[in-house]
């Protein structure tokens, strides 16, 4: 379990990131979300053991961030992909993996193992000696995210990591975390991706030098905006809205084309008696359907927020 | 501290130098140039232009020859045959088949004489027997072995003033060794400057820092990962060096001079600690800048200390002994020990990442 309490960096005069208390329990893939300089990646190198905090604790199962003496077993049970693959260009993807896989002390035969099998899986055992930097950058990113699992760490810290992939490269990857999650590994990713975060985080923190909100991403979007519901006709009456709207269950009535747009107090209550009425009018109803925020509709929401 | 840590990050930096062929070219042309090339431009001229002929010390002869008060009288233009004397003064002698010991000998023939603990002086040896000796400006062709049946291995011959190649190799030579010391310490700025502040501009140094190696275990690696290429390229230059030196100074001097006492000590103490030296002074300026280019300049820098003994040899005031080169390699070598410490105790794992200008 990662627990952060009010964890705070500033270098000079810039606070990076401020008061920055979370929990993230084991087994759960937690997105970091915010703009540029909202200090993810400050937060993210804290956590690694590379930056010491200028104020509050953080802790990583037993150890404490900050600390010299567990800075080294933090270390070990981290996997860091940093924003950048940073790999050996001149070579090849073998050579960069068992570096790292010796420097976290994995036994050579698991060592050999786990490259030829990532490396298979990637479709590159035949290349496995190619200088990296002929690679693609997608290619370089999948190799930069197996160097990170080498020693199979409990936590992996992801900086991005679908930042610089096609579409096809970034599903891999997002399935791959998924399979990691399967395997009870905790995963902390920094993202500007706002549908991935949907998509794979069970919790995410929206972050603008300081925690603005944290939740689960749909959860997230329900506290914020009211519940909408799209009901589709065939055609409108034009006294239609006055009428809807005098129900005393409906909040807010629209009419967009053949679309009545309403907020009710209760849509699990609420929505069967509005058909019902529309019904009772005469009205052919066509779709219903219940309007869903993104992710990225609560980010910018509260990144606004946050700037005002 | 784990040395096997070490040991992986210098071997992944090698195999990184081994990919770099501009880089490995520099590092072994330079030393093949300056340890090779040059020495034997300057050698070859001289040992082909400058006579070898030795003059008589007749300072020297003076002070050396000059008789103890308890001498016997001498025995003056006698001819002696078939004798033995012990503890005498012979001057102007012809001495056919005689055995002489402890004896000083001025001024003889000796023929088919056998002389032992004695001191001979301006004589002419033939067919003589020597054990023991001190020979002081003997002429003819004794000295030059053909007509000496035997001599002990602690026969002294100190009877001449050096040639003017005698005078001038040892400055040569002074001068050639001090390559050997420039090279290892010029070379770990084209490798070793890079070693951080190169990884960090690859972006490759930040999932390095976030591996369990500690501070130590990552500059030891450094360190000899730049170490080890700059002085396998030094001794490679020094072997050919000092094998070509050799060809071209034994048909002149008859016999190998290299490598002696001096430039054995040399190569195995003062080049290493003289390279590990700017090895670590680039490696902490690499660790302080976030540039190769200020890297590489700071880090050349940084080796004034060689180049303040290059210049005391240059000058002549500083010559290159054995003693003078252990004291050196003394020196280089407790401050290769602070330096260490000092960079890893400004070594920040927080700084290098962090700061860019």
């Amino acid at each position: 379990m990662i627990i952060c309490d009010r964890l705070t960096k500033t270098f000079g005069s810039i606070t990076a990131i401020q008061d920055f208390t979370l929990e993230i329990p084991d087994g759960c893939i937690f997105g970091l979300l915010g703009p540029n300089g909202a200090g993810k990646t400050t937060t993210m190198r804290m956590l690694s053991c590379l930056i010491r905090p200028t104020l509050g604790k953080a802790q990583i199962d037993s150890y404490e961030i900050g600390k010299k003496e567990d800075a080294q077993k933090i270390r070990g049970m981290i996997g860091l992909l940093p924003e950048a693959p940073g790999l050996y260009e001149t070579l090849g993807a073998y050579k960069n993996l068992d570096y790292y896989g010796q420097l976290y002390g994995v036994p050579k035969q698991r060592r050999e193992e786990s490259i030829r099998n990532t490396l298979t899986d990637l479709g590159l055992w035949e290349r496995r000696n190619e200088p990296v930097g002929g690679f693609s950058k997608g290619m370089k990113q999948k190799i930069a995210i197996a160097r990170a699992l080498i020693h199979d760490p409990k936590y992996i810290f992801l900086d991005e990591p679908t930042a610089s992939l096609d579409p096809a490269a970034a599903k891999i990857v997002r399935e791959y975390i998924l399979e990691l999650k399967k395997r009870g590994d905790t995963i902390l990713i920094n993202t500007h991706n706002l549908s991935e975060a949907e998509r794979i985080c069970d919790q995410v923190a929206l972050v603008k030098n300081r925690i603005v909100k944290v939740g689960n991403p749909k959860r997230l979007a329900r506290g914020l905006f009211a519940r909408t519901i799209n009901i589709t006709m065939e055609k409108i009456p034009s006294s239609l809205l006055k009428d809807i709207s005098s129900l005393d269950f409906v909040l807010q009535a629209q009419v967009k084309e053949n679309q009545l747009v309403l907020q009710v107090k209760n849509p699990e209550e609420d929505n069967p008696q509005v058909i019902s009425w529309l019904i009772k009018q005469g009205l052919h109803v066509q779709f219903v359907t219940e309007e869903e925020h993104s992710l990225e509709d609560v980010y910018l929401k509260l990144i606004e927020e946050a700037a005002r | 501290m784990h040395w096997r840590n070490a040991w992986i990050v210098m071997r992944k930096d090698l195999d990184e130098f081994k990919k770099q062929k501009l880089v490995i070219g520099s590092i072994i042309a330079m030393p093949i140039v300056l340890g090779v090339v040059l020495p034997l431009v300057m050698f070859v001229p001289m040992v082909t232009m400058v006579p070898l002929e030795r003059q008589w010390d007749v300072n020297g002869l003076l002070q050396i020859g000059s008789l103890p008060d308890d001498a016997s009288i001498p025995w003056v233009n006698q001819s002696v045959e078939n004798a033995s004397f012990n503890a005498m003064v012979l001057k102007h002698k012809t001495l056919i088949n005689v055995q002489l010991t402890n004896c000083i000998i001025v001024s003889c023939v000796l023929d088919n004489t056998t002389i032992i603990d004695s001191t001979i002086e301006n004589s002419s040896l033939s067919s003589s027997y020597l054990s023991n000796v001190t020979v002081i400006r003997s002429e003819g062709s004794a000295l030059d072995g053909s007509n000496i049946l035997t001599v002990s291995s602690n026969l002294r011959f100190t009877k001449t003033k050096p040639s003017e190649i005698d005078q001038v190799l040892p400055l040569m030579f002074n001068m050639v060794l001090m390559i050997f010391i420039i090279i290892p310490a010029t070379l770990p700025t084209i490798i070793a400057t890079y070693s951080i502040v190169g990884e960090k501009n690859n972006r490759s140094l930040e999932p390095l820092l976030a591996t369990p190696t500690t501070d130590g275990e990552l500059l030891a690696g450094k360190i000899f990962s730049a170490f080890v290429p700059s002085m396998g390229s030094t001794l490679l230059a020094f072997t050919l060096g000092v094998t070509l030196l050799d060809v071209v100074l034994i048909p002149k001097v008859g016999y190998p001079l290299l490598p002696n006492l001096t430039w054995i000590l040399s190569i195995l103490l003062l080049a290493p600690t003289a390279c590990l030296m700017s090895v670590l002074a680039c490696v902490l300026v690499s660790s302080k800048v976030s540039d190769v280019r200020a890297a590489q300049q700071l880090g050349g820098f940084i080796v004034m200390p060689v180049v303040v003994l290059m210049l005391g040899v240059l000058s002549g005031f500083i010559f290159l002994s054995p003693v003078m080169i252990v004291v050196f390699a003394g020196l280089y070598g407790c401050l290769d020990l602070g330096l260490f410490y000092f960079a890893k105790a400004i070594f920040n794992r927080e700084t290098i990442l962090t700061k860019w200008t």
